[in-house]
């Protein structure tokens, strides 16, 4: 199931399938926005195909704490949610 | 002397220990500045060893070699274009995976290199096991094991050095090969590249070309634009192909090339409990013990400061002060004395009761908290607040400086990733109540109009700062912000490493704030010898006195306190010739007077770090800006508070 990685539960595991969604490939009007950051994730190693666990979320939807190759990340919510993840539950 | 003399870069991810081995190795041969014309940190050393004079370089903590941020791009222009003889690439051995993604780029390089595997004492007790012997043979590149806040691998580190520089090893650096269909693909570029003779090497930058690097394409395309559009080409069939963009795919040959040598080097045995590190963390990071740690921390920090600090430096002001009378007898009353001692030494006292009771705990607690970690999870719990004035929870650390002293807090701006985040950060310090400004508040407005006035004028200048801080983020034009930041392990602070943070930042501090300090009051010092003072303060009357309703001499002090914030209130008491306001002066008259000095300019040294960080024409807008916005302020309250 294609889920945004925000979706996620505390605890729940996850398969990155891509960063800024399926839809937006090929658009070249988004091209450039969030292109770095989504670089800067990927070069962290959130790779499609890589496994993420969503260890918890600060408070008032505040950034996500993610475990990714063996550690911790924190990803704030706007990001988190333009990242795309096959659940594993 | 005929010493032979190299260069060694120190490189590696944020967090490995990479600064700690830098002062390891230099001890106190270092200098500590910022790269030419950037707001990056440089650190540089010597080291004599043997025979040899070795200048070490420590570049920026980074995770790639792309140009995510200015430290990336300062990094790899340093690798590519000045070329040390050679790169230390440090690893944090327990996070070998994304620490190795780091290495390939830098093998890509081609530049020599060592692997120094660090924190091998850490690695241990997460039961984890690495073969690095078997690294070194499939990176084909020295690797030694090294425990850094020990000590331990860096004399053999040093020595693999000279022995690479002498040529006395051989290596054969890993050339890494990844998918058929990209592979093919970079021969093609490459061969173009070779003929062309390109001053980066030629896979490194095929590969570059093909993720759609900006500054790769931009100069590849002033020697032979044809090879730019064809890896444009290439670019969408790989996307086409593999149906994700070409830099992705890349990215995840590169891990799954790393993959692969983790997979033979590395065992795990995960501990049965978890460590002291883990529960901290957890603690730290709690949707509410997480915000009390933090409250109390914050709030001790800044008590301990300002009464043990306020205390230090009265004492160290009054025996400074209490020099006058051997100053007078040297240099006599005159002209000459008065400029001394009146200009140039209360000045520096002045800085120094700043300096050292005040910025340098601070420093220390602030190096402190960094290196054990725990400023990450600060931005961790503040992300989502920071995202109210346009920023992102890293943000937090300069503003929370701020309220202490703004220019650490500009100077503390050098957290954020890219110069916009670092200017909007810059911009909303400027405007937080400082511990002068707070000296003010509660000294005139709280003492002599009631503390509830005192805190709505705070309250007043939070709202201020969401309100221009979104403001500020709606018209710098740039990509949004968001927050990815690894949050490592906590670890007890390698002492030398904080020590030396802080007397390197103290130093930096000094040097910008000093000179202006300095010259600023030598310049109102002048001005009171000619007698100017009171035709200027006639001349900002129409200001003070029919736009702000005050007193034409508070026209004297709000100009004494461009030097420093407090003297506002200093020279108020003295041009009164009273402590008690409230016989002088109005409530209203008060509680203006306050609001303008909270905002109407950036002190002489925070104009100081600003300009040094952004430049004299950002540096100007701001001041400009903060000046008429307090104006604007004052006289609304004035005509307001008047009803």
């Amino acid at each position: 199931m294609e889920l945004r990685l925000s979706d996620l539960k505390n605890g729940e595991k996850g398969v990155v399938l891509s960063i800024g969604g399926i839809q937006d490939r090929g658009d070249t009007r988004r091209k450039g926005r969030g292109w770095k950051f989504r670089k800067r994730l990927e070069d962290m190693g959130l790779t499609p195909g890589t496994e993420v666990t969503v260890v918890k979320s600060a408070p008032f939807n505040g950034p996500l704490e993610v475990c990714v190759r063996g550690f911790r990340l924190a990803i704030g919510r706007g990001m988190a949610e333009r990242i795309f993840v096959e659940a594993k539950r | 002397m005929t010493k032979n003399r190299f260069t060694i870069a120190l490189a590696g991810n944020a967090n490995v220990g990479k600064s700690v081995i830098f002062n390891q190795l230099t001890g106190l041969h270092q200098h500590i500045g910022n790269w030419p014309g950037k707001t990056v940190e440089k650190a540089e050393g010597t080291l004599c060893f043997r025979d040899y004079m070795i200048d070490i370089v420590d570049l920026p903590g980074i995770y790639s070699l792309s140009t995510f941020s200015l430290e990336e791009l300062i990094s790899r222009e340093y690798i590519t274009v000045e070329k040390p003889d050679l790169v230390i690439n440090i690893l944090d051995a327990s996070l070998l995976e994304r620490n190795m993604f780091f290495t390939l780029q830098l093998l890509e390089l081609e530049t020599p290199m060592i692997i120094a595997l660090n924190q091998l004492d850490i690695v241990k007790k997460k039961g984890i096991k690495i073969d690095y012997e078997r690294l070194e043979k499939l990176l084909g590149i020295p690797v030694i094991p090294t425990v850094a806040i020990s000590g331990k691998g860096m004399f053999e580190l040093i020595e693999k050095a000279i022995e690479l520089k002498e040529k006395k090893v051989k290596i054969e650096p890993l050339k890494a090969k990844y998918v058929k269909e990209l592979e093919e693909r970079i021969e093609k570029i490459l061969v173009l590249l070779e003929k062309i003779q390109f001053r980066h090497p030629a896979r490194w930058t095929s590969i570059k070309l093909l993720e759609g690097d900006k500054e790769v394409k931009k100069e590849v395309a002033k020697v032979s634009p044809e090879i730019v559009s064809m890896t444009e080409e290439f670019a969408k069939e790989i996307e086409e192909i593999f149906k994700h963009p070409c830099s992705t795919v890349i990215t995840s040959e590169r891990y799954e090339v790393i993959s692969k040598i983790v997979r033979e080097v590395r065992e795990i045995t995960p501990p049965a409990k978890p460590s002291m590190a883990e529960r901290i963390h957890t603690l730290t990071t709690h949707r509410i013990y997480g915000y009390l740690i933090m409250a109390g921390l914050v709030f001790s920090i800044f008590y301990l400061i300002f009464t043990v600090g306020g205390y230090a430096s009265s004492l160290l002001g009054d025996s400074l002060f209490g020099l006058k009378p051997i100053f007078e007898s040297t240099f006599g009353t005159g002209i000459v004395g008065e400029l001394l001692w009146g200009g140039i030494m209360e000045g520096f006292i002045g800085g120094v009761i700043v300096a050292l009771p005040y910025i340098l705990p601070f420093y220390f607690i602030l190096y402190f908290l960094e290196d054990s970690g725990y400023l990450s999870r600060i931005a961790f719990l503040m992300d989502k607040f920071m995202h109210k004035i346009g920023l992102h929870g890293k943000a937090f650390i300069p503003i929370m400086l701020g309220f202490g002293c703004n220019v650490p807090g500009c100077l503390g701006c050098r957290i954020m990733e890219t110069t916009r985040e670092r200017l909007l950060t810059a911009f909303v310090v400027t405007l937080v109540p400082c511990a002068a400004t707070t000296v003010i508040i509660l000294g005139l407005v709280g003492a002599f109009v009631g503390i509830q006035w005192a805190l709505l004028l705070y309250i007043f200048n939070l709202l201020i700062i969401i309100f221009l801080g979104r403001l500020a983020f709606k018209a710098l034009p740039g990509e949004p912000t968001a927050l990815i930041m690894e949050m490592s392990d906590f670890r007890v602070p390698h002492m030398k490493t904080v020590l030396k943070q802080t007397w390197f930042r103290l130093l930096e501090f000094v040097k910008i704030a000093f000179p202006l300090i300095i010259v600023g009051s030598l310049v109102i010092k002048i001005i009171e010898i000619l007698n100017l003072l009171e035709p200027i303060a006639n001349i900002l009357s129409p200001l003070t006195v029919f736009w702000l309703g005050l007193p034409a001499i508070t026209g004297i002090a709000l100009v004494f306190g461009v030097l420093r914030k407090e003297l506002t209130l200093i020279m108020l008491a003295a041009l009164f010739g009273t402590t008690n306001f409230a016989s002088v002066m109005s409530p209203i008259q008060m509680v203006v007077f306050t609001l303008v000095a909270m905002f109407y300019i950036p002190c002489i040294a925070t104009i100081a770090a600003l300009a040094k960080e952004f430049g004299w024409k950002k540096t100007s807008i701001i001041t400009v800006f903060e000046i008429l916005l307090a104006l604007l302020l004052g006289g609304i309250a004035f005509r307001m508070l008047s009803i």
